[in-house]
């Protein structure tokens, strides 16, 4: 009891202090990840990509003079609850602007809830064409991901019979419905397209008609343990012979999933891949194994969004002079800042940002083409 | 109807009976609702990851995924389990809180992030004039010798009826000299142990993770619930009927339309047939 006792009593002197602490005029900054549910396997990297981002504003004098603190919520959880926790940072603990990786089911929810009254950076891989008061979107967009590397990889792998397969919801179909501009302007035909629902576990069916279709490509918008489920079979049936693959969502972990027998010609669009080797990339990946242990949570394109998410606040605060969004509204278009990502410009409320193609055989990444400064056609008119 | 149809009829049935295997004789014959099935296949399908994190050589993948198996299943029969035979729905309860137990132990060991496993069988070979992966055509004749030779012992053996003896009437059973510690307990542990080798089995051609297990359990239920408990020939007709309507309709309409079948067929057993097309205790 009397152990009890003391640990109670230190842990409220310790909120007491921690209380004082935040007291001086730090701004706080409130950072929205899935610490469970589907994407919890992504918390942790995102938790450690915003502690940097944060280290970083901090060094180079804060926002707007301010140094900046983090507080967070786990927004693996349904949208509702989401939307609570993201009030309580809000209002509870006084949070003043918002960073988010999460669904965009969540994203929704959070747009309703906060009403363009504070500012929220949305940073992950989604469909696009999100749009409110307040709202700044870091991740790529299908366009992004696709209209440089379609034609490139057209050229360099001389293919042309695509085959679109993805999880049945509106990031998969809104891909697709925008590959297939960008198929037929390369000169190739799409031979197949389809849907899986999530709750299915196995591909033969799917596999077959890929190989009785012809196609040399294959798109591959299947999301998390699906993809890992698809490619494994994939390699399985000997299909990597016949066709490429190209993912717009596969990460480091789902490559680790996949393996690197399984991951012959298997390529991947993103903004972000750890093995990027520009020196922004390359330092920032320094920093990341300095401060949280070689052994950390593999970097990845999902979880360093958040580092991206925060950069973008900070270079879009600092220009405006305040955190009041119609004065950060007026100066968003064509902000500028520097990530490990490269060089980025805010247009559309969306970020034009370096796309890296990357060729997953042998089970890593590996850069093969980069477009620089690549915009969003899924953007907003301002 | 195409050889690779075949083929993969033959595949997804073959690999569901060896999946619900453990559960027709933890739940058919136990009587205990084993929500904790699918984690047993988990764990192991995690057993040639542990042979490769620590550099062991291939052979040693069957004795690992045994010696991880076994004694965890043998440990929650002896402490949680035995006090849950005839009770149902305590059982339920019990195991789902143990599978997610077991989720997070593992989730503690090996992280939440995806691991892969290469076949031991690579390449694929020309089998009715279509290329079919090596491993899997293995697997399925391994699988059909396998369930060949437990019919043949099931058919001469009193253990079954032992078992049945036991979970109708512990004291009358422990009177006329049965063991049901020891019956239980080696019951409940080979159970466990199939579904483990069945993950074992499965692992290279399927992603692995601390949530995989249940996906498993819930088509393990399907197929009892069709084929009906207590014999393994309602296991095999319902793993076909199960396995065999997604299959067969993945193929020819949509994955959408397969498992919209799978379920619409679960809900009618469960309501015009609860005992399955099988359901003697043999």
């Amino acid at each position: 009891m009397m152990k009890k006792t003391a640990t109670l009593l230190s842990s409220v002197v310790l909120t007491m202090a921690l209380g004082t602490m935040s007291v001086s005029a730090d701004t706080k900054i409130g950072v929205l990840v899935p610490d469970s549910g589907p994407a919890g396997l992504f918390g942790p990297s995102t938790r450690n990509s915003a502690v940097l981002a944060a280290k970083q504003i901090n060094a180079n004098g804060g926002i707007n003079g301010e140094q900046i603190e983090l507080v967070f919520a786990d927004v693996g959880v349904p949208p509702a609850e989401a939307a609570q926790a993201a009030l309580r940072l809000w209002k509870g603990q006084g949070a003043e602007a918002f960073v988010g990786m999460h669904d965009s089911a969540v994203r929704e929810a959070l747009i309703g809830r906060f009403n363009g009254e504070v500012p929220y950076v949305y940073t992950p891989v989604y469909e696009g064409n999100s749009c409110a008061d307040g709202l700044y979107i870091t991740g790529e967009t299908p366009s992004q991901q696709l209209e440089p590397v379609i034609p490139f990889l057209a050229e360099k792998e001389g293919v042309s019979k695509w085959y679109l397969i993805g999880h049945d919801y509106n990031w998969p179909r809104d891909t697709n419905a925008l590959a297939k501009g960008f198929i037929a302007d390369a000169g190739g035909e799409v031979v197949g397209e389809e849907y899986v629902p999530f709750t299915v576990g196995e591909f033969d069916s799917s596999l077959q008609r890929i190989k009785e279709s012809g196609a040399d490509a294959v798109l591959v918008t299947l999301v998390g343990g699906g993809s890992v489920g698809f490619n494994v079979s994939f390699a399985g049936f000997g299909l990597d012979d016949q066709a490429i693959r190209l993912g717009t969502l596969i990460e480091e972990n789902t490559l680790a999933g996949i393996g690197a027998d399984n991951a012959n010609r298997l390529y991947s669009s993103s903004g972000y891949f750890s093995s990027i080797e520009t020196d922004a990339a390359a330092s920032f990946a320094a920093d990341y194994s300095a401060a949280f242990g070689s052994d950390a949570p593999a970097l990845n394109g999902l979880g360093q969004s958040a580092y991206e998410g925060l950069m973008l606040l900070a270079a879009l605060t600092n220009k405006a002079g305040s955190l009041d969004v119609a004065a950060m509204d007026a100066a968003a278009e064509g902000t500028t800042w520097s990530t490990p990502r490269g060089d980025n410009t805010l247009m559309g409320r969306h970020m034009a940002q370096t796309i890296y193609l990357a060729d997953g055989s042998g089970g890593a990444f590996n850069v093969v083409a980069s477009f620089d400064n690549v915009p969003s056609s899924e953007a907003c008119s301002n | 109807m195409s050889s690779v149809l075949l083929l993969n009829l033959a595949w997804q049935i073959s690999t569901l009976a060896l999946v619900a295997l453990g559960l027709a004789i933890v739940f058919g014959k136990l009587r205990i609702m084993n929500m904790a099935h699918g984690e047993f296949v988990m764990i192991g399908a995690y057993a040639p990851v542990i042979t490769s994190m620590l550099g062991l050589p291939g052979w040693l993948q069957l004795p690992v995924c045994l010696v991880t198996v076994g004694p965890v299943a043998f440990v929650l029969e002896r402490t949680i389990i035995r006090h849950l035979y005839g009770r149902m729905f305590d059982s339920l309860l019990a195991t789902w809180g143990i599978a997610i137990l077991l989720r997070e132990i593992v989730e503690l060991i090996f992280g939440r992030g995806y691991q892969s496993v290469s076949p031991p069988i690579a390449g694929t070979v020309c089998v009715f004039g279509a290329d079919y992966p090596a491993y899997r055509i293995a697997v399925i004749i391994g699988i059909l010798l396998g369930f060949i030779g437990l019919y043949w012992w099931n058919t001469r053996s009193k253990t079954g009826t032992r078992i049945k003896a036991m979970v109708g009437n512990p004291n009358l059973a422990e009177a006329i000299g049965i063991n049901t510690a020891r019956l239980s307990a080696g019951a409940f542990v080979f159970g466990c142990c199939t579904a483990g080798l069945a993950g074992l089995i499965l692992a290279p051609t399927v992603r692995i993770e601390p949530m995989m297990g249940l996906d498993y359990l819930i088509r393990s239920f399907f197929a009892l619930v069709v084929g009906g408990l207590g014999s393994l020939e309602g296991l095999g007709i319902g793993s076909g009927i199960i396995a065999g309507t997604q299959t067969f309709l993945g193929a020819v309409a949509s994955q959408t339309y397969g498992y919209l079948a799978v379920l619409t067929l679960s809900i009618l057993f469960l309501w015009l047939k609860p005992n399955g097309v099988r359901s003697s205790s043999r």
